[in-house]
C-alpha cells in the first residue's frame, strides 16, 4: 500500500519535472526547427531545407563575426587568466604590505556595474584610437572579468596547503619557479571554471561589442546577430539559424563543461 | 594587474561621478553641479523607469520560489533527475540576446503563446502583450524568470546535497511530519543559499538585462520596459547628454553597491 502510494508519488514527480523540462528546452527545439525551414515552408508550417543557413551566409558575414567573437573572447580570457593566477596567488599566499586594501578595491571592483563605467570608458577608448580595434574590447572584457576570477582565484589558493611552497622555497627556489612549477599545476581545476565562466559570459555579452567593436568587419556574432534582429524585413528562418550559429559554441563549452560551470556559480557562496 | 584595473575599472567610475556634475556631449564638459540630478529627479520619465526597476524586483521572489520548489522535487532522484538539472540549467549558456530573439516570437500577436491558446480552445484569451506598457513589462519578467530559473535551482540542489541526512533522521524521530520538516529543518538550513540566490537574481535584474531589452523591447513601447541600466544607454548614445546619463550612471552604482555590501555582511555575519 505504501510502496504504490510512493510509486504514485515518484510518477507525479517525474511528471512534473518532465513538463518543465518541454518549457526549458521548447525555444531550442524552435530554433532548430525552424531553422531549416525556408521562409515559405516557414509560413506554410511544413516542410524542410537548408535555405535559411544559405540566406544567413549571404546576409551577414558569419564566419568572420564567428572569427571575432573567438579572437575577442580568447584574448580577453587569456588576460583574466594570467591576471587571476597570480593576483589570487599573491593574495593567498604572499601577503605584502597593503594587500588588504588592495584586495578590498578588488572586492569593490566585482560590485562596478558595467553600465556606470561603459560612458567614460568608451570617451576613453576612443581617444586611445582603439574602438573598433581588437584590443580595445579585449582590454575592457578582461578588465570587467578579472576581479571575480581574482577573487575565485584566491578562494582556491587558500585552500592549496602552504607547507608545498614552503618545501620547495628551502629547496632555494625563487616564487617564480614556485609559482609555474608547483601552484600552476595544482590550479587545473579553478583555472577551467574560471575559463568557462569567462567564455561564457564574453561570447555573449552585447553592450561592450555593441560599443567598441561597430563595423562589420571586428563586430562579434552577438552584435550581428541583433543588428540581423533589428532589421527592417526580419526573416524568422535565418534569424533562428543566426541564433543557433551563435549559440551553439556556448552550448558546445556547456555541455562538455557543465561541472565547472556549477563549480564556478556556487563557488560565490563560499564555504 | 593592478594598472589594468584602474585604468579600466577605478577610473571610469571616478570619471562617471566627476562627470556627472557637468554637462558633458562626450568632448567638453562644464562643471553645473548637482544640475543633472535635479533634472533626473524632476523627470516623470526617471521614476517610470525607477519602477519598472522595482516591477523588477517584485518578481524576484517568483524568481526563488519555483526553483525552490523544483529543486525539492529534483532532491527526490527520480529517474532521469540527472538529464533534468542539465536541461533546466541550458539557457544559462545562451545570450540574453538569443532569448530575447526567441521570446519576441514567443508573445508576439501571431506569436507561439497565441498558437498555443488557440489549439487548447482558449482562442478568446489572446493576447498582444509586447504592445502595451505593461504587457511588455510583464513579458520581459517572464522571460527574465525562465533564465534564471536554472541558476537558481541549481544553487537550491547545491544546497540541499550539502545538508546533514542526520539532521532529518532526528526530525523523523521527534515526529516531524514532511511539512513541519520542511519549515523547520530544510529552509532555514538552506538560508545561506536562498540569501545567495537572491542577491545573485537581484543584481541580474538590475545589470544584465541590457541585451534583452535592446532585442526584445528596444525600452519600449513608450518607456515601459526602460530600466536604469537601458535608460544610461539611451540617453548617452541615442540622446547624446553624456552628462545626464553619467548621473543615472552613479544612481545605478550606488544601488547595486549597496546591495552587495548588504551581501558582504549578511555572509559575513553568518560565517563568523
Amino acid at each position: 500500500m505504501i510502496q504504490a502510494r510512493r510509486r504514485l508519488n515518484r510518477t507525479a514527480i517525474f511528471l512534473v519535472l518532465a513538463l518543465i523540462a518541454v518549457v526549458m528546452l521548447f525555444p531550442f527545439a524552435f530554433m532548430a526547427l525552424i531553422a531549416n525551414q525556408s521562409y515559405d515552408q516557414y509560413l506554410a508550417g511544413s516542410g524542410f531545407s537548408l535555405d535559411s543557413w544559405r540566406q544567413l551566409f549571404d546576409t551577414i558575414p558569419v564566419l568572420q563575426e564567428l572569427l571575432n567573437s573567438a579572437i575577442v573572447t580568447a584574448g580577453a580570457v587569456l588576460i583574466i587568466l594570467v591576471v587571476s593566477s597570480m593576483g589570487g596567488f599573491a593574495f593567498a599566499k604572499l601577503g605584502y604590505p597593503g594587500g588588504s586594501v588592495v584586495f578590498l578595491l578588488l572586492l569593490a571592483g566585482m560590485m562596478v556595474p558595467v553600465q556606470s563605467i561603459v560612458i567614460p570608458e568608451f570617451v576613453n577608448v576612443s581617444q586611445l584610437g582603439l574602438i573598433n580595434q581588437y584590443p580595445g574590447a579585449i582590454l575592457v572584457y578582461a578588465a570587467l572579468g578579472a576581479p571575480f576570477a581574482t577573487y575565485l582565484m584566491t578562494t582556491y589558493y587558500r585552500g592549496v596547503p602552504t607547507e608545498l611552497m614552503e618545501a620547495s622555497l628551502m629547496d632555494g627556489a625563487s616564487y617564480l619557479q614556485i609559482f609555474v612549477r608547483v601552484i600552476l599545476p595544482l590550479s587545473v581545476p579553478a583555472i577551467v571554471t574560471i575559463t568557462v565562466l569567462q567564455f561564457i559570459q564574453i561570447w555573449d555579452d552585447l553592450l561592450i561589442g555593441l560599443l567598441f567593436l561597430q563595423t562589420p568587419d571586428v563586430r562579434t556574432i552577438t552584435v550581428g546577430l541583433a543588428t540581423l534582429q533589428s532589421g527592417r524585413m526580419v526573416n524568422v528562418p535565418v534569424l533562428m539559424a543566426g541564433s543557433l550559429a551563435s549559440a551553439l559554441p556556448a552550448i558546445i563549452v556547456y555541455l562538455i563543461f557543465q561541472r565547472h560551470l556549477v563549480r564556478g556559480l556556487t563557488m560565490g557562496i563560499g564555504k | 594587474m593592478i594598472l589594468l584595473e584602474l585604468g579600466l575599472l577605478g577610473l571610469p567610475i571616478l570619471q562617471t561621478f566627476y562627470y556627472s556634475f557637468t554637462d558633458w556631449n562626450g568632448q567638453t564638459s562644464s562643471w553645473i553641479g548637482l544640475d543633472n540630478y535635479a533634472r533626473l529627479f524632476n523627470d516623470s520619465t526617471f521614476w517610470q523607469v525607477l519602477g519598472n526597476n522595482a516591477l523588477l524586483l517584485a518578481s524576484i521572489p517568483i524568481a526563488i520560489v519555483i526553483p525552490l520548489a523544483v529543486a525539492f522535487l529534483l532532491n527526490e532522484h527520480v529517474t532521469g533527475w540527472r538529464f533534468f538539472r542539465s536541461a533546466y540549467f541550458l539557457p544559462t549558456a545562451i545570450s540574453w540576446v538569443v532569448i530575447g530573439i526567441v521570446g519576441i516570437r514567443f508573445f508576439a500577436a501571431e506569436g507561439i503563446l497565441n498558437g498555443v491558446l488557440r489549439t487548447v480552445g482558449l482562442g478568446g484569451v489572446q493576447t498582444d502583450l509586447l504592445s502595451s506598457e505593461v504587457g511588455a513589462m510583464v513579458a520581459v519578467i517572464i522571460t527574465f524568470i525562465w533564465s534564471v530559473f536554472g541558476t537558481n535551482t541549481i544553487i537550491f540542489i547545491t544546497g540541499m546535497a550539502t545538508l546533514d541526512r542526520e539532521v532529518y533522521e532526528a526530525a523523523h524521530v521527534d515526529g516531524a511530519g514532511a511539512w513541519a520538516t520542511l519549515v523547520h529543518v530544510t529552509l532555514p538550513m538552506l538560508r545561506r543559499f536562498i540569501q545567495f540566490a537572491f542577491i545573485l537574481t537581484l543584481i541580474t535584474a538590475f545589470t544584465a538585462l541590457f541585451s534583452l531589452i535592446f532585442v526584445m523591447t528596444s525600452g519600449g513601447p513608450g518607456f515601459g520596459t526602460t530600466t536604469l541600466e537601458f535608460f544610461v544607454y539611451e540617453k548617452a548614445f541615442a540622446t547624446g547628454v553624456f552628462g545626464l546619463a553619467a548621473a543615472i550612471g552613479v544612481v545605478l552604482f550606488v544601488i547595486v553597491f549597496a546591495i552587495s555590501i548588504t551581501q558582504l555582511r549578511l555572509f559575513r555575519s553568518r560565517a563568523d
